[in-house]
């Protein structure tokens, strides 16, 4: 036997030898570890290949074309519409794949955890086969259910293919208060996959279904990897000059004071206070 | 001639990894199995809140070995909060606790990869990451409430395989931040060290320790409690979310904290409060 073919077998045996029994193998999987960044000069708009606001030619029906127009109303004159997060709320999902704040996805081989910075907002995405589950509460982030593809069929995995269900609102898709529908049934698919070209950047298409659109809404998010980053905490409820009070919002000068978010705004009916107000 | 072709096996091993782009396999085996959610461990007949040390009772009951002015800090949190105040506990706020009051909270999941372990906690906490790839203590961190942990894995009992995560989280912290809600505080100069054991027990690897001893200048000596938690049986749990922010009806107007109504109106959250200052506000109250 040529000596050779005791080396490849000796170093196959190597291989396989350092992954142990038990090893979960993570060359099955692709390498998506590291800080993960929205592009730089990229707005946090939903669909970043398109302006903010109208200019994102949301397929809203009708009623929530309406809804939408109200919010950008209020917001133009202080309020927040039908962004919901000024409350320190959740993004949830789809917005969540905003990444406002960096991203960071840990694969293990039943799961890949999805982590962003802001809001504490996590993301379990089950990759063990599992059903749907029927009593799971409703939340922010959803409940996700992946598959990994190996589409080139080169022995690994390259495609996360997700779906999310099982949502809860307030939701809006981005700051501007694009609206998702207030029965919650959105449904969210994706596809996640490093790009064919450059390794540091990832995609993330993103499929809406959603009964506020009038068909679903695909949009490509784009994140680059930062190799050993800086992981600075952001916490919403830190600084947050916002102040809900009933349906109202108002805010908070920088010197301590309750002030009005709107022109001309009443300030809170104080009811409950036995004196009156300074 | 051996190290020639030891070498030479070594190498091909090598490009057998990189041929395929592979990431060192890792060794799962090597690691404790923390998988599962863990739940704090009530000890019973321990009343009031969750707190630092499970077997005494919150705020006083702990005995935590305070300076006596973070005693009165204690004493006039307590006082605060028995008017209506927030007292010395900002986590009311819908701020994180942070160390080591993260470590008290509810469900919770460990996930082991070689450089990093993760504390997923949820809730304004979110989670922890304890570096165990070697590295130093960094120069230039910004200030945290969940503070830098740096881990290091031991196989205790020389079986080949850890059972053990030493743990030592450092600052800068953020703060003010308390052990629990009646406000039990550490020191307003957030220099926090915790020191931290994980490791399973060894009658039954469903309970999982975590001895910690915080070094804090509000303490006489360093403080240690031996926290459990236990892996719930259900492999496939619930993770329920859960968001102080959602339903907070604490409102912080400059140094005033007041409360929302259920009808939703401002209403005092102590007795006599007056009513915060509408200087800005054009027209007259209701």
């Amino acid at each position: 036997m040529p000596s050779w073919i005791g080396s490849i077998t000796l170093a196959a045996v190597t291989v396989i030898a350092a992954a142990g029994a038990q090893a979960f193998d993570q060359s099955n999987y692709p390498d998506w570890s590291g800080q993960w960044k929205r592009p730089a000069g990229v707005g946090n708009q939903w669909d970043t290949s398109k302006p903010p606001r109208r200019g994102q030619q949301a397929p809203l029906t009708p009623e929530y074309q309406a809804i939408y127009e109200a919010n950008l109303k209020d917001q133009a004159a202080g309020g927040q519409g039908t962004d919901p997060t000024y409350t320190c709320i959740p993004d949830g999902m789809p917005r969540a794949m905003n990444v406002i704040f960096p991203m960071e996805i840990i694969i293990q081989p039943n799961i890949t955890y999805v982590t962003i910075e802001y809001l504490s907002m996590l993301r379990r995405i089950y990759t063990d086969g599992r059903n749907w589950p029927k009593d799971a509460e409703p939340s922010f982030m959803g409940y996700s259910i992946g598959k990994w593809i190996d589409e080139d069929g080169r022995g690994r995995y390259n495609v996360l293919e997700v779906e999310t269900r099982n949502l809860k609102g307030p939701r809006a898709f981005d700051a501007s208060g694009i609206p998702l529908h207030t029965d919650n049934q959105t449904v969210v698919k994706e596809r996640i996959y490093l790009d064919k070209s450059d390794p540091n950047i990832l995609h993330d298409e993103v499929t809406t279904i959603d009964n506020a659109l009038t068909r679903p809404w695909t949009v490509t998010k784009n994140y680059h990897r930062v190799r050993n980053p800086v992981w600075v905490e952001a916490i919403c409820a830190e600084g947050n000059q916002h102040v809900r009070i009933g349906k109202e919002n108002y805010m908070l000068s920088a010197d301590g004071y309750l002030m009005p978010a709107k022109k001309d705004q009443p300030p809170p009916d104080l009811r409950y206070f036995k004196q009156t107000g300074k | 001639m051996f190290d020639r072709r030891l070498i030479g096996v070594i190498t091909l091993s090598a490009a057998l990894c990189l041929s395929t782009d592979c990431a060192p396999a890792f060794d799962d085996a090597k690691y404790p199995n923390w998988k599962g959610q863990w739940t704090r461990i009530i000890v019973p007949g321990v009343g009031g809140q969750p707190s630092f040390d499970p077997t005494k009772p919150w705020g006083p009951g702990q005995q935590a070995p305070l300076t006596a002015e973070y005693q009165k800090v204690l004493e006039d949190s307590m006082a605060d909060q028995a008017k209506g105040g927030l007292g010395n506990y900002p986590t009311a706020r819908c701020l994180p606790g942070g160390m080591p009051r993260m470590m008290t909270f509810g469900e919770h999941e460990y996930v082991i990869t070689p450089e990093t372990t993760y504390i997923l906690i949820g809730g304004e906490d979110h989670f922890r990451r304890i570096f165990t790839d070697g590295r130093e203590w960094p120069t230039d961190v910004e200030p945290t409430y969940a503070g830098y942990s740096i881990g290091r894995w031991i196989d205790e009992d020389g079986d080949g395989r850890f059972e053990v995560l030493e743990v030592e989280t450092r600052g800068p912290f953020k703060g003010p931040r308390a052990y629990d809600a009646t406000g039990l505080p550490l020191h307003f100069d957030n220099q926090s060290i915790f020191k931290e054991r994980f490791h399973l027990d060894k009658a039954d690897p469903n309970i999982l320790h975590d001895e910690i001893t915080v070094i804090d200048h509000a303490l006489t000596r360093p403080w240690t409690a031996d926290k459990r938690y236990r892996r719930n049986p259900n492999p496939r749990p619930n993770w329920p979310e859960s968001y102080c922010t959602e339903n907070n009806a604490q409102i912080v107007i400059g140094k005033e904290n007041y409360f929302l109504s259920a009808d939703g109106f401002l209403m005092p959250a102590k007795k006599d409060q007056p009513p915060p200052d509408l200087r800005y506000f054009k027209q007259t109250q209701r």
